[in-house]
């Protein structure tokens, strides 16, 4: 079966696009293929016009693609400062500018307190700010963000949406954010894609797209989806 | 470089030098001095496996090997070239017509030991996990296998003698004292810090842009010339050198050293190098019946080969109670980690 069929995406630079549909939709896996974990069968990955797909991971990092994933990645025995730090060392960086990343944004993820301790001891709510600074250490011109909301607090939804627009607006980067609070997607994307089976559903702006009852029905699962929606294993 | 940094340094070295001195003291007999040589050049081997071991969190099987060439290199090329004719037929004769001295020697195995491994090292760092170290003590049986047949460039299959036993007391501390530095350098840089991440998570690792078969690729060959380098001070200890004596119980011993003290730090490494050796030299001198408590306990002096058995059971022992290792994978005084509050783990993913 596939994955992904007939999809398009554009993430353009100073914006935060929503990618988001049910679970299975594929959504991980157009991130995985963007970052180079996944290779596709056909199709293309362009950045800025040159083709990067057949591009190894690290070597599309370099290039400013960095992302954060679904699960617990933290370097686990590292510190919480030695993980931000390294990402920076990862694209080139110096040691002393790995530092000076590093301390801006565990202040601006508020992880400040806990920079000394082992990334091991982290909340998950923690680990995924952990991954997000991560992610901007290597100060990229993309950044795809896969959950990483999920586990943290009602309470801290805003500042974290307020992360996102500092990285849109002062860094110019652009932000592929795939989450399941449709408050904070709804809130703080400039585009949303809605991915269903492997198939773009619907994009445009947030208004737009709330008002498109497909979206709806695919989120809460309703049979009203589109037999045509149904991926073709055949083929 | 901060003061905590400085103090993780303190302890390997301090007690590889304090191991030095009790070995220079007058009223240490010849046989515990040999002992205790013996363990400072565990320390340097233990240490050279560590750097890749360690840092990439990639067992090898086959850093003997390294190990190996260095010390035939070292052996071969400080033998008088007077005598090579007779200890060592056959050799080519560029080699046949040169000796080195001592520190050139020792050079000399560190660069075999180094261009060994990255030659080696290229086709196998592609590979990960089992396969990894399933590669790599292939190598240990090729580099073997030549190093016990080719007399072109060796002994072959006879024991190479004559060897000049430069290695004392002075030059195994500060040999493993060298050892343990450019580890720890090694680690506090940039490139230690990349493949520890990718030890880590290899996946996070390459998102953040590090390319992991180069990062272990560098470690390997570091690793290599360090482990060259051990085998020159392993070969000036001895005095005498066949191919034998650099393959499997050596593999062994070395390992279990590493995994002993534990496997993810330096303090680790030299910890783990010296409790076994302890362990093992006790062993060897109960075999020998030197050892008077054992003998009244048995009637007889210990059974032959207790050494590896004794030493393989701690290893178990160890494992099944520390599995991170008598340091438990820390670095030696370790500042207190700030206490902070440990929240409840959230169950949303």
């Amino acid at each position: 079966m596939r994955a992904l069929e007939d999809v398009t995406v554009e993430l353009r630079s100073g914006e935060v696009l929503g990618l988001i549909g049910p679970n299975g939709a594929g959504k991980t896996t157009l991130v995985n293929v963007v970052t180079g974990f996944d290779v596709p069968d056909s199709g293309s990955v362009e950045l800025e016009g040159r083709d990067i797909t057949a591009w190894r991971p690290h070597r599309r990092g370099r290039a400013g693609i960095a992302r954060t994933f679904q699960g617990s990645r933290s370097f686990g025995g590292l510190s919480v400062r030695e993980n931000v730090q390294v990402a920076g060392l990862g694209v080139g960086a110096s040691p002393r500018e790995a530092r000076r990343r590093a301390s801006r944004l565990l202040d601006l993820l508020g992880l400040a307190s806990a920079a000394e301790a082992p990334a091991a001891v982290l909340s998950h709510g923690q680990e995924r700010k952990l991954e997000v600074a991560r992610a901007l250490a290597i100060e990229p011109r993309f950044v795809l963000l896969d959950e990483p909301a999920a586990g943290l607090p009602e309470a801290e939804i805003p500042q974290f949406a307020e992360v996102l627009r500092t990285v849109r607006d002062e860094r110019g980067a652009g932000v592929m954010l795939i989450d399941h609070n449709m408050a904070l997607v709804m809130e703080v994307c400039d585009r949303i894609h809605v991915l269903d089976r492997g198939r773009t559903l619907a994009e445009g702006t947030p208004r737009d797209v709330r008002g498109n009852l497909d979206v709806t029905a695919a989120y809460l699962g309703e049979s009203a989806i589109p037999e045509e929606g149904q991926p073709d294993a055949d083929r | 470089m901060r003061r905590g940094d400085l103090v993780q340094l303190l302890g390997p070295i301090g007690l590889v030098v304090l191991v030095g001195i009790i070995g220079s003291l007058g009223f240490v007999s010849p046989d515990r001095q040999v002992e205790i040589l013996g363990a400072l050049v565990s320390v340097a081997i233990v240490v050279s496996l560590y750097v890749f071991v360690g840092n990439s969190g990639v067992v090898s099987f086959g850093h003997v090997s390294f190990v190996a060439v260095g010390a035939f290199a070292a052996g071969v090329m400080t033998i008088p070239v007077t005598l090579k004719p007779t200890i060592t037929p056959g050799l080519f004769s560029l080699l046949a017509r040169h000796s080195l001295g001592n520190v050139p020697s020792l050079v000399l195995a560190a660069l075999v030991g180094g261009v060994f491994a990255l030659l080696v090292g290229i086709p196998l760092m592609r590979l990960s996990g089992l396969s990894a170290g399933i590669a790599t003590f292939a190598v240990l049986g090729v580099t073997h296998n030549i190093l016990a047949n080719w007399t072109k460039i060796g002994p072959g299959p006879l024991t190479l003698t004559t060897i000049p036993q430069t290695t004392g007391m002075l030059q195994g501390t500060l040999g493993a004292v060298g050892v343990v530095l450019v580890a720890f350098a090694y680690q506090r840089s940039r490139f230690g810090r990349k493949l520890r991440a990718a030890r880590e998570d290899p996946a996070a690792a390459r998102a953040a842009g590090i390319d992991i078969h180069r990062e272990r690729l560098w470690a390997f060959a570091l690793s290599g010339t360090l482990c060259g380098f051990a085998g020159g001070l392993f070969v000036h200890q001895a005095g005498t050198l066949q191919a034998g004596d650099v393959y499997l119980d050596l593999t062994f011993l070395t390992l279990a050293m590493l995994v002993v003290g534990g496997v993810g730090s330096l303090w680790g490494a030299v910890v783990g190098a010296l409790v076994v050796s302890a362990l093992g030299s006790f062993l060897l001198d109960a075999e020998n019946g030197d050892v008077g408590f054992v003998n009244d306990l048995l009637g007889k002096p210990l059974w032959g080969g207790s050494r590896l058995v004794g030493v393989a059971a701690f290893m178990a022992l160890v494992l099944v109670l520390l599995p991170s290792g008598l340091t438990n994978g820390r670095e030696f005084g370790l500042p207190r980690l700030p206490r902070i509050r440990r929240p409840v783990r959230g169950s949303a993913s």
